[in-house]
């Protein structure tokens, strides 16, 4: 799986992915995540599982820039920041033992009802 | 809410946030900025920002885990990321020109519709791409 993924790192697909997947987060104000990972699966046949963990990398490098353009300084509460990071880097670790065992079904069905939730949050505040 | 009742609500909703961000491989915005504007009073922009500083550490945190375990390719995914931090600079910047609300009630049944199928595919068994 690895060698595979390594082999397609010039595929068109993910620079389209990479590129368009960054502008409508930044356009909308979304997370990267919930473009990139179905572009993923279903434009260019990842695995759901790699399809996951290369969204999850990706948001590095996406978030770094956007703290950079943000400005963040003045308007960021770092109490807040700094309470909800000690919880989430716990739960990453747990969410990401779980991505690494999961049947990819069941994956896709708990990805499938996220999105359907975030459509339903989204709308209603559109 | 206040003092260290919110930080304990925070601290707690932050691991919800982390495991579904490890799992689904999100960033988690779509939940904690809602969270914040509506259970905690903040203003879009300061929940916005202070949602970024969360993000950052909760990737890195999901992204070593996942390697660690032999999961996706980390060099490729921050190849992949640069792309689209390039990406969501000029989606900003075209954010302030376009109508946002349109745009965003499109993008709100596109990704209801992804969902579905997602859904319907892992219900149904269909097989995965696999690669």
């Amino acid at each position: 799986m690895r060698l595979r993924l390594q082999s397609l790192r010039l595929d068109p697909k993910l620079l389209a992915i990479g590129a368009g997947g960054g502008l409508l987060s930044g356009l909308l104000g979304v997370g990267g995540g919930i473009v990139m990972v179905p572009l993923l699966v279903l434009w260019a046949g990842y695995a759901q599982r790699d399809a996951h963990a290369l969204s999850l990398g990706a948001i590095i490098p996406i978030s770094i820039a956007g703290i950079a353009t943000y400005g963040v300084a003045g308007e960021v509460r770092y109490g807040t920041a700094i309470a909800l990071a000690a919880g989430s880097i716990v739960g990453a670790r747990i969410g990401a033992g779980w991505l690494a065992r999961i049947d990819e079904r069941l994956l896709k069905v708990v990805f499938g009802t996220f999105l359907v939730g975030i459509a339903v949050l989204m709308g209603a505040r559109g | 809410m206040s003092g260290p009742t919110l930080y304990v609500v925070l601290v707690a909703f932050g691991v919800v946030v982390g495991v579904a961000s490890g799992l689904l491989g999100v960033g988690g915005g779509t939940l904690i900025v809602p969270f914040l504007t509506l259970a905690a009073g903040f203003s879009q922009h300061a929940a916005e920002a202070t949602s970024l500083l969360v993000i950052l550490p909760t990737a890195i945190a999901g992204s070593l885990a996942l390697r660690r375990r032999g999961v996706g390719d980390l060099g490729l995914a921050l190849r992949f990321g640069i792309l689209g931090a390039v990406g969501s600079v000029l989606g900003a910047v075209l954010a302030l020109a376009l109508p946002a609300d349109t745009l965003r009630l499109v993008f709100a049944v596109f990704v209801g519709v992804v969902g579905l199928r997602l859904a319907r595919d892992g219900i149904r068994g269909e097989p995965a791409p696999e690669n």
